[in-house]
């Protein structure tokens, strides 16, 4: 099985989490638990870098919209940041740029929830 | 011709040379109507300039240049069908002070207009300035309709790879579906998967078990969707219904948002519902979607089903396992040899039915002339009965051997039982301590079926006791009886396994025949007498499969 890891870290009043490897209908459990585990903590302001991520199923996309309601909702957002190309063709094919911010760096994503407030 | 004149020819030319290598060098549409408007502009000092491209017989704006934002926002709707005569058109370029417009076409099409503003020096267009201009668009049009090409490419390009996506998100699932055998993942990656394709926020996944809905994801209140669904009438639906049907035949459901909703077959049943709402990028969803959604769904409802079908199996395997485990608990608990004695005869019966009941007796001999004799029927099937069961001999052994008074022990027992039963079990019980030497017999029924004293061809009900075991500890302490029996007294103990024995017709043995075959066999041996009781219920139930234990114990006095 290919690897898969998440990771969650606090930058300020945002939370970043780190996504590697491969993230398909298999993995798509361990991101759902993140997810759950922000919400539960109530960390709605969430990065997600994904620098290291190497690929991305429909189910896996799924799961970012099945959680942004919820994160807008509580004035908080999911932006993403540091996508390899490839990943990002994915995202693009599906539409999501028209419907959550994509940044180059984690810095600007982060710095970015700060400037909203 | 002037030297000035052949200056500015060759100056015209090099222009065009430029401007044909510049726009053939890209593809891109922008760039390439950039430096068409951006050489006319250079070359007659002109300020304004618009592009506009038939789209839909019509003509839109495609670019501009030299105008404040906002500015040709009034720009009407204006048919390509003899559009130099629109009024419309003619005043769109009074208002803006534009003067000149020249077609872009191919040899096969009318691709657009290029219209440009008034000259700088607000002098007219020369005839050399319209030849320049023709020629630059000619070369233009080349060059755009290339770039209109790439760009329908990229179009189907892009296409194909949502297409290519879908597929490889339908192969993921596929084989991810086929190793989960848990309804709550299928739908949660089925619902991913689609939400993802879709872009869409408002879903739910709906199946239908026993004509009631059950969600099992939504993005919905739940409640809501239940009632607005009620007993399942889309179910009766086979094919996608779209916004229109929906609005027109289930409106309730339109009203919560859904536009869109896709049933899930197995062998051409509907088995479950995907139900989408309106997509957040405001696209319409495309034959190609309701494909890619449908097939989602075909993967997800059989795997659905298979964990079902898994489930059932394992419940009817856990079950058989469980009855098997009570018949054995149940078959240990019972005596394993009669016992032989010189006063009496004793004969017993029993047989557990496939779905276990909780019959059980008992015959111990409690000392060198006392014997003790129990008969009961445990409420309940299966594991749950025959642990109760289990408990009662436990209770019944233990208290035996304190030698306490038959009433006393009658009491302990039912707040034991009371004590040790959860969810209303009970348990109807008749025990007895028989003299041997004296053939005293004392008794308490404490709500089971009467044993029958057969004496001088009448019988007598053994009623005496109380209430059944189990339901409330001991308020009313029970009551015993004592018998005196005699020589040739038969009795017959039985649970209402004998008397409530089906027939085929769903006819009762009945008290009724017991008594009066008991009383015909009275002179018989115990053994006789249970052989009689034993077959004539068997003539009676034939081949009808019994759901209750059958027990019964016949005993006479020598």
């Amino acid at each position: 099985m290919a690897d898969f890891k998440v990771d969650m870290r606090g930058m300020g009043s945002v939370s970043v989490l780190d996504i590697r490897g491969y993230l398909d209908a298999h993995t798509t459990p361990e991101l759902e638990n993140a997810f759950n585990k922000l919400i539960d903590d109530r960390n709605y302001k969430v990065v997600v870098n994904l620098s290291d991520l190497n690929y991305i199923s429909s189910a896996g996309l799924g799961v970012f919209m099945a959680y942004i309601e919820t994160m807008r909702e509580n004035d908080g957002d999911i932006k993403f940041s540091n996508l390899k190309k490839d990943v990002y063709n994915i995202f693009d094919l599906l539409g999501f740029p028209m419907l959550y911010e994509f940044y180059d760096n984690e810095k600007d994503a982060v710095e970015k929830f700060g400037e909203s407030k | 011709m002037h030297l000035q004149d052949q200056n500015s020819a060759l100056k015209n030319l090099s222009a065009l040379v430029d401007f044909s290598n510049l726009v053939n060098s890209s593809l891109d549409l922008d760039f390439t109507l950039n430096n068409i408007l951006f050489t006319c502009f250079a070359k007659l000092q002109i300020t304004k300039g618009v592009v506009l491209f038939v789209e839909d017989n019509k003509l839109n704006i495609k670019s501009s240049k030299g105008f404040v934002n906002h500015q040709l926002d009034d720009f009407p709707e204006i048919s390509i069908d003899n559009f130099e005569a629109d009024k419309k058109f003619k005043t769109f370029l009074k208002q803006h002070h534009l003067q000149y417009y020249i077609k872009i076409q191919t040899a096969s099409r009318f691709i657009g207009l290029i219209i440009l503003g008034e000259k700088l020096n607000k002098k007219p267009y020369l005839e050399k300035d319209k030849d320049f201009l023709t020629t630059l668009i000619n070369i233009g049009s080349t060059a755009i309709e290339n770039s209109l090409a790439v760009e329908r490419l990229k179009e189907i390009n892009k296409t194909l790879d949502s297409k290519i996506n879908q597929l490889s998100s339908l192969f993921d699932l596929s084989k991810e579906f086929s190793g989960i055998i848990e309804e709550k993942r299928v739908s949660k990656l089925l619902v991913f998967s689609v939400i993802a394709q879709m872009l869409v926020s408002k879903f739910a996944l709906v199946t239908c078990e026993n004509r009631k809905p059950k969600v099992l994801e939504s993005r919905i209140p739940v409640d809501e969707l239940e009632n607005v669904l009620g007993d399942c009438l889309l179910v009766g639906e086979t094919e996608p219904l779209d916004e229109i049907k929906i609005k027109e035949k289930y409106s309730k459901l339109w009203n919560l948002g859904i536009v869109l909703a896709i049933p899930m077959l197995i062998k051409g049943e509907t088995k479950g519902l995907i139900l989408l709402g309106k997509r957040l990028n405001n696209l319409t969803y495309t034959k190609s979607d309701i494909e890619y959604v449908s097939s989602v769904g075909g993967l997800a409802i059989i795997s659905i089903e298979n964990s079902r079908l898994f489930k059932e199996a394992i419940e009817k395997q856990k079950m058989e396992k469980d009855l098997e485990i009570a018949k054995n608990i149940q078959q240990n608990l019972l005596p394993s040899s009669i016992p032989k004695l010189e006063e009496i005869e004793i004969s017993a019966y029993n047989k557990t039915a496939r779905q276990v009941g909780g019959d059980y007796y008992d015959l111990i001999k409690l000392n060198d002339k006392e014997l003790l004799l129990a008969i009961a029927d445990v409420s309940g099937k299966g594991v749950q009965a025959a642990l109760l069961m289990a408990n009662l001999q436990a209770f019944l052994k233990s208290i035996v051997k304190q030698n306490i008074p038959l009433v006393h022990a009658s009491n302990l027992i039912n707040d034991l039982v009371s004590e040790n039963t959860t969810n209303g079990s009970f348990i109807t019980f008749f025990w007895g301590k028989l003299n041997l030497e004296t053939k005293v017999f004392e008794y308490v029924n404490a709500g089971h079926n009467p044993p029958l004293l057969l004496r001088n061809g009448e019988i007598i009900k053994l009623k005496k006791g109380g209430m059944i075991l189990g339901v409330m500890n001991t308020v009313i302490p029970y009551e015993s009886e004592k018998v005196s029996l005699k020589t040739d007294d038969v009795i017959v103990l039985f649970t209402d396994g004998i008397t409530e024995a089906m027939n085929t017709k769903n006819e009762e043995y009945s008290d009724e025949r017991l008594e009066e075959l008991s009383l015909q066999k009275a002179n018989a041996s115990s053994e006789e007498i249970l052989n009689a009781i034993i077959d004539d219920i068997h003539e009676h139930t034939w081949d009808a499969e019994q759901s209750d234990d059958i027990t019964c114990l016949v005993i006479k006095v020598k």
